[in-house]
């Protein structure tokens, strides 16, 4: 078998989703003529409110020692009330000019400010009110998982781009049926629907291309699992058994954090780096498979992680990771900063810009998902304001920044090629975003370190 | 200004900003910008100061859709959409 062969080979199973013979075979099958974005949507609008059953009664398990009162009857009551203001806020979105001015000019703020009242409302409740406290608090704790997908909802009523919509437009992507994490993978209605499929070719397409990204999240997965046993010799594989025992044992960072193992200097930084790749696989496998399922539905959207090992600036690496996290933060944060303040300072402009984005909204958003708000347990809140985390969203802004500052100087001088640029060059390039990543991820590492713990061992990585 | 004016205007801009490895020479009203790789994400935030500059256009007060921005075509649609109102 030649080079050629072989990269003809991996090339037809990469772009499994362009074959247009498969396409072709595809479009034609029943299944698919019959799936017309109008069914696929009544599937995942019925799908949303089953999976937001189960999602409320699992919900009041996970939270069982924080209740008092537990029965069928709480997520059965916090069900329609949930619905109920989901309801209103389409509402809100579908009449947009209608609503207060305040609340036209700043309706990112009057939901958080709502959603804070019923948080209030959770904490205030005596635990007399048995069922109802507990319902209270289910609707509570749905709450980080909601907010950021009714936000898209009322940019969107906000944009002009709501009315005319029905309401099964909206709730299949708020609560969609698969669950997924707080950060709205495919963003909201705008997005998505400038995204379906409305033929069954595209459709054959979009859905081709989703079983390559539920492919490639078993993939992932499997590479994970291999690092694991390989790499950082993880007893608890299940692939352990199998491989004989053979590993490099390379100690996972958050134990080198907390002095738990002595390593060298070389381990040291061999562990971020392998760290990093680790987590870079585990948001690839995950949002693969979320984005994978959307795709299957028809929504065939940007993919979450798109090859992030290979960027070669911190801004494309940020853009390239976690795609809808950033748009989230962007949207909700950056966009908004950057088109009211500081117009008259460029520099300035684009510093608050990413600082209320890449620090302040990452700080604020991870706040929301720490455990203990809707419980009212106001320390737990403080610590997670002024946990680690808080380092490692400072350091990213402040790469961040730096970075557009340079993408910034280099372009808009000519169209002088740099597609040739030299292999060393470009690998010197991906070796920098690599370092920084690996460096300011000690502040995300899940470890009972401090602060002050962490800013002691990255000093320890240059000998201090 | 008509429609062309503004799209020349537009293209001499988009020009000065262009990446350095793909120099804009044709660009279709409804291809992608970014996509197609003309110019990068941050662009668009030069794209937003220039129509704040050129056409006093408040985006703040607007709410304008940043993926507005990823087509000739759709900043000309913003540019007359604000210009007409």
């Amino acid at each position: 078998m030649t080079p050629t062969t072989l990269r003809d080979a991996y090339r037809s199973i990469s772009q499994l989703h362009e074959n247009e013979k498969l396409a072709a075979w595809l479009q034609s099958k029943r299944a698919i003529v019959w799936l017309t974005p109008r069914r696929r949507r009544q599937i995942l609008f019925f799908g949303a409110l089953l999976g937001g059953t189960i999602a409320l009664f699992r919900r009041q398990s996970q939270w069982r020692d924080h209740l008092s009162a537990t029965s069928w009857l709480a997520p059965a009551l916090a069900l329609p009330i949930l619905l109920a203001l989901v309801y209103l806020l389409y509402l809100a979105a579908i009449h947009f000019s209608r609503l207060p001015a305040a609340v036209r000019r700043r309706p990112q703020i009057a939901l958080h400010l709502v959603f804070w009242l019923i948080i209030a409302l959770a904490w205030i409740t005596p635990e007399e009110a048995g069922v109802w406290k507990t319902a209270i608090f289910l609707i509570a704790v749905s709450i980080p998982y909601l907010i950021w997908r009714c936000g898209y909802m009322l940019l969107s009523g906000q944009r002009g781009k709501a009315a005319g919509t029905a309401f099964r437009d909206h709730l299949f992507y708020i609560w969609p049926m698969w669950g997924g994490t707080n950060t709205p993978q495919g963003k909201g209605a705008d997005y998505l629907t400038q995204c379906e499929a409305q033929s069954p070719a595209a459709y054959a397409r979009s859905v081709l291309a989703g079983i390559k990204l539920l492919i490639l999240a078993r993939i992932w997965d499997l590479t994970k699992l291999l690092m694991g046993v390989l790499v950082f010799s993880n007893p608890k594989s299940p692939l352990a058994p199998s491989l004989g025992g053979y590993s490099l044992e390379i100690p996972r960072a958050r134990t080198l954090l907390t002095n738990e193992i002595p390593a060298s200097l070389l381990m040291t930084w061999l562990s971020l780096y392998l760290e990093f790749i680790w987590e870079t696989l585990d948001i690839a496998e995950d949002s693969h498979f979320w984005i994978g399922l959307l795709r299957l539905f028809g929504f065939n959207v940007f993919r979450n992680t798109y090859k992030p090992l290979l960027a070669k600036s911190i801004v494309d690496f940020w853009n390239r990771y976690y795609y809808y996290f950033k748009e989230l933060l962007v949207e909700f944060f950056f966009f908004p900063t950057y088109v009211r303040y500081f117009r008259a300072w460029p520099k300035l402009r684009m510093f608050a810009a990413v600082f209320a984005a890449a620090f302040l909204g990452n700080i604020y958003y991870h706040s929301l998902r720490a455990s203990g708000i809707a419980a009212g347990e106001l320390p737990k809140i403080w610590v997670s304001l002024g946990r680690p985390r808080a380092g490692y969203c400072f350091l990213l802004a402040v790469g961040i920044y730096i970075s557009m500052l340079r993408q910034q100087k280099k372009r808009g001088t000519g169209a002088q090629s740099q597609a040739g640029a030299a292999l060393p060059r470009r690998l010197i390039q991906i070796a920098g975003v690599w370092t920084f990543f690996s460096v300011i991820h000690i502040w995300n590492l899940k470890s009972p370190a401090t602060l002050f713990d962490r800013v002691g061992f990255f000093l320890s990585l240059f000998g201090f | 200004m008509s429609r062309q004016q503004h799209r020349e205007e537009l293209i001499k801009f988009l020009r000065s900003i262009q990446r350095r490895d793909s120099a804009i020479k044709e660009v279709d009203d409804s291809q992608s910008l970014v996509e197609s790789g003309l110019i990068d994400s941050l662009a668009a935030l030069q794209i937003v100061s220039y129509l704040e500059e050129a056409y006093k256009i408040d985006f703040g007060d607007n709410a304008i859709d940043p993926g507005d921005l990823r087509t000739v075509g759709t900043i000309l649609d913003i540019i007359e959409r604000v210009t007409t109102s």
